[in-house]
């Protein structure tokens, strides 16, 4: 792309005016290697894309997990000014609050021993996964409008600290059940609790190397010690919300003359009755998908009673969760704006108000996971996000090939064999969708994290690496 | 005809056929495939839909069955039904089943719908 410059050696851009519809430049976080790699598919015309919404300030921001996806890429980060910048549905996602959530165990890998496979085993039986219906905890009554308003907080027995080690305590302001339609209401009824499909899982793993030991100590990390990883969402009730959203958006775009190079891309002033609506909707939304995250947490614990008893199960502590598609307002250089993230994670360093206490003196810890098999990393927030990219980082490893070239390049059974080689126990009811989650099929997560840490946006504490895998 | 085309992440299908309502049948069966067949008795539903345009009027149909087998359980196996403008009404066969949750929404980037010398022509892309 000849626009294409560099400013750093980890940042690009690409001016406003390579394009007349652009209002702010399109930045990327990338290395060589990887900008090569984005460069293969329509990422960057997407982020360019992204940098013609009304109301945008900054610039569009693209992680070096980027990759192409429908309106904003995946990977993308866009802050638009309040009141009246627009808030985007598209911007944040079908997946309202994806996210993941780290446990910790008491235990390492060698006491561990031989209990790993029916560790492993227990946990999929726990966690309902792939079929979307089945399985999870039925809600009745008010009691899927107390979590929609209330996250967490509204199941029965949750800990006080999972709840304080939840990014926003696990409960957006403002979040609204009237908001959501009856639509989602009848998706999520009994979907919490579940996994889901696609790239979701729940990872047993052990913290292969502490880079940083002091941040560690913080965050109840050692050596050898054995965590468990939680990857999922707002299931169907968030899919939902989405679509509700983007089509009422989309109807609107003439009576706010709006004109937008994509129509997935649909948005509505922040302030407008469409907007408000919509935030409280997704705030809804991002509270039952921590309140999924927390079921499932439940369930490992569960399991981790049954394989490992209760003392290891009641010393299982939950280090963070963090959402990586959302939208939220936020104060940047004295500006009020709705910082939308879709694939990137808040990332706020040391003395940041919005961080639990214990970890206020260090940052926000941040998980990015790997492709599945691979490693994944702890990082923690740094100052260069907040003046870089509006306190954010990378979310993954990001795709770099789809999944119909991942499936013809390896069969699911020939990955679990591989995997299971490799000491990894495999638990996945579609080989299939196993196939498609090849490692080969994501970029090398330890060179996106390297480019995050070089650029300021945040710094590696740990690597994990899997013991086993519970897929969606 | 239906067929799945490349996309880093997500999925996109392309449709053809000599009619709106056949494009509209060959997205139940490209919906169908990905979300397997269902094993239980067949069940009739009536459907209306109507959208602010006619690619539109593409998304709302899948967006219809992805509620259905999503909330309902309900994998659909086949359709009587007519476009007239901007609306679709007919019937919906389906049956109750597990499916397999991979679609999780219709979006509606690069959608297209539409005819082009006595051929229509859909294209939508999926989020997966």
């Amino acid at each position: 792309m000849s626009e294409l410059q560099r400013i750093d050696e980890t940042t690009w851009e690409i001016p406003a005016s390579a394009r007349m519809d652009m209002r702010v430049p399109a930045r990327i976080f990338a290395d060589e290697e990887i900008l090569e790699e984005i460069a293969g598919d329509l990422s960057l015309d997407q982020l360019q894309n992204v940098a013609t919404l009304p109301g945008v300030v900054g610039a569009a921001i693209a992680m070096p997990d980027i990759h192409q996806g429908y309106g904003f890429p995946v990977g993308g980060v866009a802050a638009t000014e309040l009141p009246d910048g627009v808030v985007s549905p598209g911007g944040v996602g079908y997946d309202i609050n994806c996210g993941v959530r780290l446990l910790a165990l008491p235990l390492t890998e060698r006491d561990l021993g031989d209990r790993r496979e029916a560790l492993v085993h227990e946990i999929s039986r726990a966690v309902p996964a792939g079929a979307g219906k089945h399985g999870g905890i039925r809600l009745r009554g008010t009691e899927l409008d107390d979590v929609l308003r209330d996250g967490p907080r509204a199941l029965p027995g949750v800990r006080a600290e999972d709840v304080e080690r939840t990014e926003s305590e696990g409960r957006l302001e403002g979040a609204d059940p009237e908001a959501v339609s009856e639509r989602a209401h009848l998706r999520g009824r009994d979907q919490l609790g579940t996994m889901g499909s696609g790239n979701h899982f729940v990872e047993l793993q052990q913290v292969e190397e502490v880079l940083d030991p002091d941040t560690a100590r913080v965050f109840g990390l050692e050596p050898g010690q054995l965590t468990v990883l939680i990857h999922s969402g707002s299931r169907g009730l968030g899919h939902q919300v989405c679509t509700d959203y983007v089509k009422l958006m989309d109807s609107r775009l003439a009576s706010y003359r709006i004109h937008l190079p994509d129509r997935q891309l649909a948005c509505a002033p922040a302030s407008s009755a469409e907007g408000k609506a919509y935030l409280s909707a997704m705030a809804a939304a991002a509270n039952f998908a921590w309140a999924n995250r927390q079921a499932i947490a439940d369930a490992v614990r569960r399991a981790i009673r049954s394989v490992l008893g209760d003392d290891t199960a009641a010393r299982t502590t939950q280090v963070y969760d963090v959402a990586h598609n959302v939208a939220k307002v936020e104060l940047h250089g004295g500006t009020s704006v709705c910082v939308h993230r879709k694939g990137a994670t808040r990332a706020f360093p040391a003395g940041s108000p919005e961080i639990p206490a214990a970890y206020r003196g260090v940052g926000q810890p941040v998980f990015i996971p790997g492709s599945m098999g691979t490693a994944s990393f702890v990082l923690v927030g740094e100052p260069g996000s907040m003046e870089r990219s509006f306190g954010t980082t990378c979310h993954g490893a990001g795709r770099r090939m789809s999944r119909t070239a991942a499936r013809k390049r390896v069969h699911g059974s020939e990955l679990r064999r591989e995997l299971e080689a490799r000491g990894i126990v495999v638990r996945c009811p579609s080989p299939k969708g196993l196939a498609e989650e090849a490692p080969f099929a994501y970029k090398d997560v330890d060179r996106v994290v390297r480019v995050v840490e070089q650029a300021g946006l945040a710094r590696r504490v740990a690597r994990l690496v899997p013991l086993g895998v519970v897929k969606g | 005809m239906y067929r799945f085309v490349e996309h880093t992440a997500e999925l996109e299908v392309e449709l053809e056929a000599s009619s709106a309502e056949g494009v509209l049948e060959d997205a139940l069966h490209a919906f169908a495939e990905l979300a397997v067949s269902g094993e239980g008795e067949l069940v009739e539903r009536r459907v209306e839909l109507t959208a602010p345009d006619v690619p539109a009027l593409l998304a709302a149909w899948l967006d219809e069955l992805l509620f259905l087998a999503d909330a309902e359980g309900l994998l659909p196996e086949s359709a009587e039904i007519s476009v007239d403008g901007t609306t679709v009404s007919g019937v919906l066969r389906a049956r109750p089943g597990e499916p397999r949750p991979l679609v999780k929404a219709v979006t509606l980037h690069r959608l297209r719908f539409r005819s082009e010398n006595g051929v229509w022509r859909g294209r939508v892309v999926l989020d997966v």
